[in-house]
């Protein structure tokens, strides 16, 4: 994670100013408004990387050395006909099985080697828990983030503000894994002669039918601290990125002029200040959706929530190749999605980006 | 103005300590209430086993399952042929009553309980057990798991119900054991061999899988837990617990918490600060258990492929009989055990585990730890102390060696710096690198190293440990590429490669056990492994619910995770009512929770509501 600083200053995408004037001329015979052809553009960006990720991923892993079949099934009796055939797919030429992968990157026959079973079952068995507990927590974050990063900002100086941004700068200076382990000893646990309130860990408890509302009011019991935790470490970075942006924006020539104007402080601020300073906070938020498909690996191993983070980290022992390359295009595709949302939101509220 | 942001701070300040409050108070006075939680599901009488496991179940079809517990769940759900006893593991009855071998060797005859079902009501026959064996003889997938054991075994029948005929090629003893999970034809029958490999065998519309071992999977979330319920129709009678859960945490941190707060009740390979703050809770018992693993330091005998063709890198002086023998007298086993494994293991000998008194050898000609003797065989063999406090090769080499540690385990990279220090008081010179498994596995299979350390778990049949010394299981070479065997030593003698041979033969067990015997003592004497130490497994569980667990060996053994389902099928619980509450430990009255909710944002809405009018008030202003 960068500065605090360069997250603000970086944030937003290039403030390209739009077509050309040359363009804009022949506005009227392509029929393409500036607006949409920002949006061609940013989606035909998008789509390249994606492309190269697919190769890249592809060859990345077949630089890993090892042996993936033979470490796993060391230690078990094995006959060495059915490891030969085991070994017979990664053994295949690297550029037979590059285009039998371009055919389908998504296809059911990619099997892990790890688990004998199609990659992308597995995947999919891990995603809903992350997207659940990150989805959550960053909806959670940015709301109270942002809400805190203007109150701070607009009293700069003032003890709401020196609380909170020492308060904010503490969390985001906090490993979230030994956040979360505080937590989970504090109220998982039970410390001090009180009893543990919150589960240990899990997404539910056994026996517990999720489809009830017993069972979802379960989850949200079991959802508490590792949303949370989460929500406390993304909130900070959100909060201080706010204040930052609207500290810059209360120097401005406009803000003098809508005080002129006779506005009260809070229009002022609601309807001036705070829209402008959103912007790169806006950003952020949307370049961290990209990540909750990574999931938060280290919550997600304090609180033994059963989502994508574990199932990377096995992955990586082998190398279980063909399930790395399915959980890396599912990230890939989770960041240059979000990124690409994050660029046409911004063209959307600022009518600088597509001029 | 002032006041009115004050008064915005204060209400959300309110709302926010209203909820914590709140939240805590719920589930707590849910339990001081009795109410029944939503994780007993209402039947409070239900007796719970909970146990917590960190790798979760990979497949519950026994024939794409990979990871330990899956085993472990297999054996919950299916019966095998013949079990290992829980006392010395030796041979005792399981779905057979009784088995004999045929006087010409060619076959063997099994004799099936009568009169046994399935769980769903359905006869189980020696008919099932021969369609089970005949599947994976003539399978692909099916040979992944369950070849080894089938390998001598050209066919299956079933003669009538009780009797199952299974013809060999070649006598066999592991014949007693077969570790072949005995499936329910009628259901197997429909899932031929394209669809075996993606079926899930998992509960569908409420309904269980069909078992015939002491427990039917009724449940299964994955990444979460798997739910059994006790099978009434299991030859051995319904076992006490009314349900066992296996619950996955992440780390073995996780699961000691949770044993301490009571949502599971069986926690085991503890580390030893966990197991000793465990020690002295209410309501846990914690016991070392002996476990079947043993961990070694092993050298490179002259990395080769199976045709003899030399590979890798390894350092020539370890080739040397006598320089291995002073590592192993450079090596203080008793305190590789005591400081780094915290007391929790022994000594280590042989590579067959003194927990199978059938099989262990205690060597004769036991190398003692003595830094001086280990000077003195350097000495002796014309290793010379150079200036540097490094001693010269009678070739002129200066004596330096890599030694390889895991990054897994941090007994490892202990036990490697202890060798190091003890290597250099008799004039080695030692390089350690801590590497990960996978890149340890690569880098013994292709020969270069000249040490490592690593471990085996042991099964009870010794054939698959013995076979890692022999000559066939070095590497082999495939299109340019090598492929690590079994062998990580190289160890390579003829004499060794005879007696497995013989023994894999012999089925006579006394026979054979001397045989066994004979090979541990060669291998003791070659020092191709120091055998560090057999390590135990710290175990806790909840004494003050579950009483009667049954250890493998007796008395000291594991009492989870065995060669069989003894536990689970002796277990009682404490009192009535002492076994349900299990799993309530996880459980809050929803009724509470939703009065709590509405509460806070109650609060946290006046709030925001006072805080607002003051506000516009001020704006007037």
């Amino acid at each position: 994670m960068s500065l605090i600083q360069d997250v603000a200053g970086s944030g937003g995408p290039d403030p390209v100013p739009g077509p050309p004037p040359l363009s804009r001329k022949k506005k009227g015979s392509r029929g393409l408004s500036p607006g949409a052809l920002f949006a061609l553009r940013k989606t035909g960006a998008a789509l390249g990387t994606l492309l190269f990720v697919l190769v890249v991923n592809f060859f990345l892993f077949r630089l890993l050395p090892g042996d993936p079949i033979g470490m796993y099934t060391r230690g078990r009796n094995v006959p060495p006909e059915q490891l030969a055939e085991l070994r017979a797919e990664l053994n295949r030429p690297a550029l037979e099985q590059f285009l039998t992968y371009l055919q389908n990157p998504f296809a059911s026959t990619i099997d892990s080697a790890q688990f004998n079973r199609p990659v992308w079952e597995l995947v999919t068995e891990r995603i809903w828990p992350t997207l659940l507990l990150v989805g959550t927590a960053i909806v959670l974050a940015s709301i109270i983030g942002v809400w805190i990063g203007i109150k701070a900002g607009w009293q700069r100086g003032k003890s709401f503000d020196k609380v909170s941004t020492g308060v904010t700068l503490t969390l985001y200076s906090m490993p979230e894994f030994w956040l979360g382990m505080i937590l989970l000893i504090v109220f998982g646990v039970g410390v001090f002669g009180l009893p543990g309130i919150f589960p240990i860990g899990g997404i539910s408890s056994p026996g517990v039918d999720t489809s009830t509302l017993a069972g979802w009011l379960d989850v949200a019991w079991h959802m508490v601290l590792p949303v949370t935790t989460l929500t406390l470490v993304y909130l900070a970075e959100y909060a201080l990125v706010m204040r930052s942006s609207l500290v810059d924006e209360m120097n401005e020539d406009y803000l003098t002029t809508a005080r002129a104007k006779g506005l009260s402080d809070k229009l002022v601020r609601r309807r001036h200040a705070v829209p402008n300073a959103l912007l790169p906070t806006i950003t952020l938020i949307f370049l961290n959706l990209g990540f909750t498909v990574s999931g938060a690996i280290t919550v997600e191993t304090v609180f033994s929530w059963p989502g994508l983070g574990l199932l990377s980290y096995e992955a990586l022992r082998g190398p279980d190749v063909a399930l790395l390359q399915a959980i890396f295009l599912l990230f890939s595709i989770g960041v240059v999605l979000a990124n690409l949302v994050a660029d046409l939101l911004y063209a959307l509220i600022d009518p600088r980006v597509r001029s | 103005m002032r006041v009115s942001r004050r008064w915005h701070v204060r209400a959300a300040l309110a709302g926010v300590i209203a909820s914590v409050v709140a939240l805590p108070l719920l589930p707590a006075s849910a339990d001081e209430s009795g109410t029944p939680s939503p994780a007993a599901g209402g039947t409070a009488e239900k007796t719970v086993f909970t146990v917590g496991i960190t790798q979760d179940v990979d497949s519950t079809n026994p024939f794409t399952g990979i990871a330990a517990a899956s085993f472990e769940v297999y054996q919950m759900m299916y019966p095998t042929l013949t079990d290992y006893s829980a006392a010395d593991f030796s041979t005792v009855p399981g779905l057979a009553e009784s088995w004999e071998e045929s006087e010409d060797q060619t076959y063997w005859t099994y004799k099936i309980r009568p009169g046994l079902t399935w769980s769903d009501g359905e006869p189980l026959t020696a008919r099932d057990a021969a369609y089970t064996f005949n599947r994976v003889i003539n399978g692909d997938i099916e040979q992944t798991n369950y070849g080894g054991y089938t390998s001598t075994i050209t066919r299956a029948e079933a003669q009538d119900d009780t009797t199952l005929i299974l013809y060999v090629k070649k006598p066999s003893p592991i014949m007693y054991q077969l570790a072949v999970y005995i499936l329910p034809e009628h259901i197997w029958k429909d899932i031929d061999a394209k669809k075996v490999k993606s079926y899930k065998n998992e509960p569908e519309n409420g309904e269980s899988v069909v078992g015939g071992g002491p427990y039917v999977l009724i449940e299964r979330r994955k990444g979460e837990y798997l739910r059994f319920a006790a099978n009434p129709a299991f030859y051995g009678g319904k076992p006490a617990a009314d349900e066992v859960v296996f619950r996955v945490y992440k780390n073995t941190d996780a699961i000691a918490e949770a044993l301490r707060k009571g949502e599971v009740d069986y926690a085991n390979d503890l580390s030893a600060n966990v197991f000793n703050s465990l020690a002295n809770t209410d309501g846990i018992t914690t016991v070392p258990s002996v476990y079947s693993g043993f961990n070694q330091i092993a050298f490179n005998m002259g990395a080769a492929l199976t045709d003899g063709t030399p590979i890798g890198d390894g350092s020539k002086l370890v080739l040397d009989p006598q320089v291995r023998l002073a590592i192993a007298q450079a090596t203080d086993r008793q305190v590789l055990a005591d400081k780094v494994y915290g007391g929790f293991a022994t000594p280590g000998t042989t590579v067959i585990p003194p927990l199978y008194t059938n099989l262990h050898l205690e060597p004769e000609n036991q190398v003692a730890f003595d830094l001086d003797a280990a000077n003195a065989t350097l000495e002796a063999a014309g290793y010379t102390m150079g200036d540097d406090g490094v001693r010269v090769s009678p070739e002129g080499e200066r004596m330096s060696l890599r030694l390889l540690g895991r990054q897994e385990s941090s007994e490892s990279q202990k036990v490697v710096e202890y060798v190091k220090d003890w290597l250099g008081q008799i004039g080695i010179d030692v390089n350690v690198r801590i590497v990960s498994e996978d890149t340890l596995y690569e880098k013994v299979g292709n020969g270069d190293f000249d040490m490592f350390e690593w471990g085996w778990v042991v099964e009870p049949d010794p054939d698959y440990q013995l076979s890692t010394f022999t000559c066939d299981q070095r590497s082999t070479e495939e299109d340019g590429t090598i492929f690590a065997g079994l062998s990580d030593s190289f160890y390579c003698d003829e004499e060794y490669d005879q007696l497995y041979e013989d023994q894999k033969l012999e089925t006579d067990q006394a026979k054979r056990a001397e045989i066994v015997k004979a090979m541990q003592q060669m291998l003791y004497d070659s020092n191709a492994y120091v055998v560090t130490v057999y390590y135990d497994n710290p175990t806790a569980y909840r004494s003050d619910r579950w009483t009667n667990f049954t250890p493998q060996p007796n008395p000291d053994g594991v009492l989870l995770f065995q060669y069989g389902t003894w536990s689970y099928q002796s277990i009682e619980p404490v009192s009535a009512d002492s076994g349900g509450s299990t799993s309530s430990g996880g459980g809050v009255n929803p009724a509470l929770i939703v009065i709590g909710v509405l509460v806070a944002v109650g609060l946290v809405m006046g709030g925001v509501l006072i805080g607002r009018r003051r506000t516009s008030d001020d704006d007037v202003e």
